[in-house]
């Protein structure tokens, strides 16, 4: 075949090529869309379905245990001997609670301070390192963090307190304080950062100081991204089961005080279901602890949206 | 890329290759066909992968999946049927404090599992008697210096209850009394390797471990009524703080789950591999 005439052809087809060509595109495109959009539906529903599946295989098996007792001796009873049929949950939920506030109170001026310093304050190359040693803390494996809080912090803390062990809240706090860090202080870091540049500008030209700016302009116009960052925070913490098991000492009592050993929601469960008979009691027992722990987790989450939507709406 | 993809190609067809002539040369020396579920105790797993491994070796059509979590939830599978083999610290088919006996199940005897009391290094004693240690754990005893130690007060750590270990001291050291939950001073971690670590690290502990886990010089081993714990006087019968681990089954064991308990309890197990482990022979307790 001569070259002149394969070059004539493919010259009068491309015309009409091109529109064929074209709607093929098209279509191509269309196709797209609509296997996209149903990729996400399915992502979604399929994401639902386990979420549910969750809440129903642990609540089916929660709810069995008042088949059994009372919830009223579940939930205000401090009495948990399982051994003597003593299912008293209420020192559990008494200590996680008080857990995730200490440990907020300690993570989040300190993290939110960071935050402020690294998108406001710190010169790039300083950002340029911190960003990064942040973003390696979260990958850290959270049985690393209780084993340092076991060998470092614990001996740190008996030293100083002069008790013998050491375990207890204020010990749980710290590593959980540590592990919630980098999350909030990275995620209000890019809250911060996105408070649109005119604002500060603005505040700047009626003469404000840079504390001013940060205190009542940004940090108020980030609030928003901020409070996430703490609710994430949060989740974490109240979660958090390997390292808090290693520092907190495991005795299934009321925290009276900052370093008596005692025992939280999900510390309890893991040290004790794999030691349980699976039709007893004891197991209902720990499910609805766990059950407990979902809609701990829930009710904190919505308490802070609507908190966080109050807020903006002021 | 193509270089690549050619080598990962070639690569694969020599594995799958080696695997299928492997495969072939075994298969054709042995008949025995089966698949094995063990479940249980952490501390018999290492025994139980190691004669694993040596067994299908020898019985290649033989699969056995092992996997470990606590002593209860040997007997537990084995009752729900998930598991042939139940590994158990101990004879899960009569009760034990806080367990009830599993009917209809066989307790095949595999291991002897000594175990410790072990000290943080700080701590002057070096003998407790059985009285010392009751008193210690009910809580009776709160200071070292009764009982021949330094003025300080003593930090109880414990396993969970349910944890084999827990089941098998309190009944060998402490015979049968119980270890009582304290205010302060008083720690329950969730296994032998954070026993370990925490008796290390807090000045003036006290806790117990497999002997198999008492090495380095953050935790010493305390004599227990004067004898020391070593295999030898475990042998001897004059350490009186082991027990029996066990392979548990529904009913008499059968096929390849016997031919699996038989070889580990073989006289060529038991005296290898089991003891380079640091078990103890069955055999050796026998006499």
């Amino acid at each position: 075949m001569g070259a002149p005439v394969h070059g004539l052809t493919t010259q009068t087809q491309t015309s009409a090529q091109k529109v064929k060509h074209n709607t093929k595109r098209h279509r191509r495109h269309l196709l797209g869309n609509i296997v996209s959009r149903y990729y996400f539906l399915f992502s979604i529903l399929a994401l639902c379905v386990v979420l549910g599946l969750v809440i129903i295989f642990i609540g089916k098996t929660a709810l069995l245990l008042f088949s059994q007792i009372s919830p009223m001796d579940f939930f205000f009873s401090f009495n948990w001997s399982p051994e003597e049929d003593m299912f008293g949950a209420a020192a559990f939920i008494v200590n996680t609670l008080s857990l995730t506030a200490l440990t907020l109170v300690i993570a989040v001026p300190v993290s939110v301070g960071m935050a402020v310093l690294c998108a406001e304050i710190a010169p790039k190359w300083l950002n340029s390192f911190i960003r990064p040693v942040l973003d390696l803390l979260v990958g850290i494996p959270s049985i690393v963090y209780g084993y340092l809080g076991l060998t470092v912090l614990l001996p740190f803390l008996r030293r100083i307190s002069g008790e013998g062990l050491g375990d207890g809240l204020l010990a749980a706090a710290l590593v959980l304080a540590l592990m919630v860090l980098p999350t909030i202080c990275r995620i209000s870091d890019d809250a911060i950062t996105a408070v649109p540049r005119k604002y500060r500008d603005a505040a700047y030209a009626l003469g404000s100081t840079r504390l001013q700016v940060i205190m009542r302009v940004v940090l108020p116009a980030a609030s928003r991204g901020i409070i996430s960052a703490v609710i994430l925070g949060m989740t974490r913490a109240v979660g958090e089961t390997m390292a808090v098991v290693m520092v907190i000492g495991n005795t299934p009592q009321l925290a009276k005080s900052l370093f008596a050993p005692t025992s939280v929601l999900t510390s309890n469960i893991v040290m004790q279901i794999s030691n349980v008979e699976f039709d007893s009691t004891w197991n209902y027992a720990l499910h609805m602890m766990a059950f407990l722990l979902l809609l701990i987790s829930f009710v904190l989450i919505l308490v802070i949206r609507l908190l966080g939507r109050k807020r903006r709406d002021a | 890329m193509k270089v690549f993809r050619k080598l990962t190609v070639t690569a694969l067809t020599a594995v799958i290759a080696v695997t299928a002539s492997f495969a072939g040369v075994a298969a054709a020396a042995d008949s025995l066909k089966g698949k094995i579920t063990v479940n249980g105790s952490t501390a018999l797993l290492p025994l139980t992968l190691q004669a694993a491994k040596e067994f299908q070796k020898l019985h290649p059509k033989v699969k056995i999946a092992a996997s470990g979590k606590g002593s209860v939830t040997g007997p537990q599978a084995v009752k729900k049927g998930i598991a042939d083999i139940g590994a158990c610290d101990w004879d899960a088919s009569v009760d034990v404090p806080g367990f009830k006996a599993f009917d209809g199940q066989v307790a095949n005897k595999v291991a002897v599992i000594p175990f410790a009391t072990i000290v943080n290094k700080n701590v002057g004693v070096d003998n407790l008697t059985t009285e010392q240690l009751k008193g210690i754990y009910s809580g009776k005893i709160t200071n070292w210096k009764e009982v021949g130690g330094a003025d300080a007060n003593i930090v109880v750590i414990t396993r969970a209850f349910g944890s084999g270990t827990r089941v098998n001291y309190q009944a060998k050291a402490l015979g049968g009394g119980d270890i009582v939950k304290k205010e302060k001073n008083y720690k329950e971690t969730g296994s032998s390797g954070d026993m370990k670590t925490a008796v290390g690290t807090t000045p003036n502990a006290i806790g117990y471990i497999d002997l198999v886990y008492v090495t380095g010089s953050d935790i010493k081993a305390v004599k227990f009524n004067g004898v020391e714990a070593t295999t030898d006087n475990v042998i001897n019968g004059s350490y009186k703080i082991w027990a029996y681990g066990y392979y548990m089954t529904k009913g008499q064991p059968t096929g390849a789950t016997k031919e699996f308990i038989e070889y580990v309890q073989s006289k060529k197990f038991q005296s290898g591999s089991l003891k380079k482990l640091k078990f103890i022979p069955i055999s050796a307790m026998q006499s």
